[in-house]
């Protein structure tokens, strides 16, 4: 197998078995997604930095390992994507900010770490927005429609993901982070348990609301990379000592007598547009087919959610930054350093109260998971599909209160983030206009393999995850292993440490 | 002397917000300010009225199977 625009379409299952069968190599695989990534970056800005000869030697590394018999796991010489908000030892670290330019960290975040012991290729560093609450320039573009806004912040992990220049991408999540750029890439994201992956060595927004997780572009291969960056880390004060279960074991077992709930007032608001409102409805309709039980709920207070996690993410934010924005705040753009500041004027008594705010809706969830013996609730992942750019920040002409697209974002997300359950996005069908529209999964503390259970019955019954962007297909037909510009590509710390950056996008955005 | 047996409200006006935030010297704005003394609002209503049993407790509790 050495056809290039084959191998960047294989999942990670089934990389791993070719590599196993000894049809393809670590370092064919890398190869392509080399030769992707360099006719891909000029339109679509993915990547923060491609790390191509650290790459290449571990992709020979993997095939030395693995014909020595040296088995790593399904990760073992599969090329992935990292959010550049984590730290990578000898490769820049930049967080999307002027203030971090430069910055090579001296060791690896816990889920880099995590990543290189299963024997994973690390391409590169996937762009984030500035501080993954700001924004980004110059922008990076949907696979889908360049037109497009492809979600925030592990914007680049998801838009690498759609666009096949990685097998799999690390995203990280404070309020939909990981699962807004899943549902708006056609991907699968997952925001496990608060504590079940370590944030150590990873720059935070918001710690007690911080949440490191994968994407990819099945619910198998989402599975099988959760499995290699979880665990207990002495490291992380948040990390859970909870053991790690094989979340490939019962993946197939089907939804069969599950008890999924839907709070219908709240998750199919007005905000709900036409397309993603018959979307849920069919991914609904389709797990009651498969033998789930589809219970309806009411819990009023999901209401709160909005104020509560944005009081907690101010004051957690400011007080990460202002030290920093004092000696350098000409380094962030003003709409970010705004947004990072504006926990400062808030009163310790009113983020104990946000505090306090969070146990009662988490003891409210823990209620209803109970009382109705729930191993899921559903919901859309966001109210719409991907918005234009232009639209993004503007009042919908929809909806009578002044709600944007972006306030939307939150509705559906925010409460997995505040509880600390478990949520998972998946591929659920697509807008008349062709754009990808996911649903969300959450569920009970360290019971991801149950959302993953779930999740792969649907997948099985459709084929909306194969479906490929057009956009980036149309401009670049052909995977040409050589001649295609690099356009604004960089390179390696080391051959390219100081090149030139545009001014931050000026608008904030706050994940 | 303030008096002590009458205690002003929280912050919870985008006035008070934008004070606090020029004492600081914040390059806040009052239109910043305003969603924020609303969120405020909400949660100092939110303790008042509904928060009495629910201590800050930053753990997470896996035990939500019945």
């Amino acid at each position: 197998m050495s056809d290039f625009g084959a191998l960047i379409n294989l999942s990670i299952s089934e990389a791993a078995a070719a590599l196993r069968r000894g049809e393809t190599t670590s370092v064919a695989l890398t190869q392509a997604t080399l030769a992707r990534i360099k006719e891909t970056e000029p339109t679509v800005h993915a990547y923060a930095i491609v790390s191509t000869e650290r790459a290449l030697e571990s992709a020979e590394r993997a095939d030395r390992e693995l014909a020595a018999g040296r088995d790593r796991g399904l990760l073992q010489g599969i090329p992935v994507g990292v959010k550049d908000n984590c730290y990578t030892k000898g490769i820049l670290t930049e967080v999307g900010s002027k203030a971090m330019e430069g910055f090579v960290p001296d060791f690896d975040a816990t889920v880099v770490a995590n990543l290189y012991a299963a024997g994973a290729v690390l391409i590169g560093k996937t762009r984030c927005h500035e501080w993954s609450c700001g924004g980004s320039e110059p922008p990076t573009r949907s696979a889908w429609d360049r037109d497009r806004f492809p979600g925030g912040s592990s914007i680049g992990s998801g838009v690498a993901l759609s666009a096949r220049s990685a097998f799999g991408a690390i995203g990280t999540d404070t309020g939909g982070s990981i699962r807004i750029p899943a549902t708006l890439n056609n991907l699968v994201g997952m925001k496990a348990t608060y504590g079940r992956v370590s944030a150590y060595g990873v720059l935070p927004l918001a710690w007690s609301l911080d949440h490191v997780g994968p994407l990819t572009r099945k619910v198998r291969d989402n599975a099988i990379m959760l499995g290699a960056i979880a665990g207990h880390d002495p490291n992380d004060a948040n990390s859970a000592r909870v053991d790690v279960p094989d979340f490939l074991t019962s993946i197939d077992g089907g939804v069969q007598g599950m008890r999924i709930g839907i709070d219908c007032a709240y998750f199919l608001y007005p905000g709900v547009v036409d397309s993603v409102r018959a979307v849920t409805e069919a991914v609904v309709d389709q797990l009651a087919a498969l033998g789930a039980k589809i219970i309806e709920v009411k819990l009023p207070e999901l209401e709160l959610t909005r104020e509560t996690l944005m009081t907690i993410r101010m004051v957690e934010s400011a007080s990460y930054h202002r030290h920093r924005i004092r000696e350098q705040g000409h380094l962030y753009s003003p709409g970010t350093r705004a947004t990072l500041q504006m926990g400062e004027v808030i009163l310790a008594t009113q983020y104990v109260a946000a505090l306090r705010a969070r146990e009662r809706f988490r003891a409210a969830m823990k209620n209803l998971f109970r009382r109705e013996n729930l191993q899921a609730l559903i919901s859309p992942t966001i109210p719409v599909s991907a918005p234009l750019l232009e639209d993004v920040w503007q009042p919908r002409d929809d909806m009578e209160n002044g709600e944007t697209p972006t306030d939307g974002f939150v509705h559906h997300v925010y409460p997995a983030n505040l509880s600390g359950q478990p949520a998972i996005s998946a591929p659920g069908g697509f807008s008349p206009e062709g754009l990808p529209i996911g649903y969300q999964l959450m569920g009970r503390p360290f019971d991801e393999a149950t959302l993953y259970r779930i999740a792969y019955a649907y997948e099985r019954t459709q084929n909306w995850h194969e479906r490929q962007p057009s956009q980036v297909y149309d401009a670049y037909p052909g995977i040409a292993a050589s001649g295609s510009s690099a356009g604004t590509l960089r390179h390696s710390a080391a051959s390219n440490p100081g090149a030139p950056r545009s001014a931050p996008f000026a608008r904030g955005w706050d994940r | 002397m303030p008096n002590i047996d009458q205690p002003a409200d929280p912050l919870t006006s985008a006035e008070h917000l934008l004070r606090l935030a020029e004492m600081l010297r914040l390059d806040l704005t009052e239109e910043d300010l305003a969603a924020l003394a609303e969120q405020l609002r909400t949660i100092d209503a939110l303790e008042e009225a509904e928060l009495e049993d629910f201590p800050p407790i930053l753990r997470m509790d896996a035990d939500w199977h019945e």
